[in-house]
């Protein structure tokens, strides 16, 4: 026999005994929100800092890449 | 003369007039940019890129803002290369442009935003995160 989940086999899940549930669900969750946390969107935009800051490591793995980069590209860094 | 000798002398005729055209290159007046580099309203700065001292002539900052795109486009290559970001790539390069082609008389920018013009003598505080 197939158990019904809804009304727990006590009823058939009827349409009536469907609707009782959703306003017994929503009343609790007006209910509980007595307790709830409100979240609220800030009133100013998120700004999330992409700044990554430069690591040292690199810089001096780096610093043949800038040499050749700036001995190659005279054009570039008129004296 | 033959077709064939005119076709060389027109060759030569060619490459003396180029070999001219480029002693005149080479020996042209001072450019905008290089007097302002000269005279300290432009010059290197420590993000890898050359800035404004003073408010440039619309001819200096013409081409200032054209080589720091083309050295834009060299950092974005390099960085993918490298696996590193464009930011990086730039300030490696601004450490070496500070350490070796800041010559005294000529204006530099630190990462504090302030403009100095090297002293006789003197030897450029680089940012931390340069190489040493």
């Amino acid at each position: 026999m197939t158990q019904l989940l809804l009304t727990r086999g006590l009823q058939d899940a009827t349409r009536s005994g469907m609707k009782q549930m959703l306003s017994l669900a929503l009343a609790a969750s007006v209910a509980a929100c007595g307790g709830c946390v409100r979240v609220q969107a800030p009133d100013k935009p998120i700004e999330i800092n992409l700044n990554v800051n430069i690591r040292q490591e690199v810089i001096v793995s780096l610093k043949k890449d800038a040499d050749d980069l700036i001995t190659s590209n005279p054009e570039l860094f008129p004296k | 003369m033959t077709r064939k000798m005119k076709m060389i002398s027109g060759a030569v005729g060619l490459a003396l007039v180029a070999a001219a055209g480029m002693a005149i290159a080479q020996t042209v007046a001072p450019t905008p940019l290089s007097t302002a580099l000269a005279d300290g309203s432009v010059g290197e700065q420590a993000d890898g890129y050359m800035g404004f001292r003073s408010a440039p002539s619309s001819a200096v900052r013409a081409e200032v803002d054209a080589i720091n795109i083309k050295r834009r486009a060299a950092y974005t290559q390099l960085a993918q290369q490298r696996g590193v970001t464009i930011k990086e790539v730039a300030a490696a390069v601004g450490c070496e442009t500070l350490a070796k082609r800041v010559a005294v008389g000529r204006a530099y920018q630190l990462v504090d935003g302030v403009w100095r013009v090297r002293k006789t003598g003197e030897a450029i505080n680089l940012p931390d995160y340069c190489a040493v």
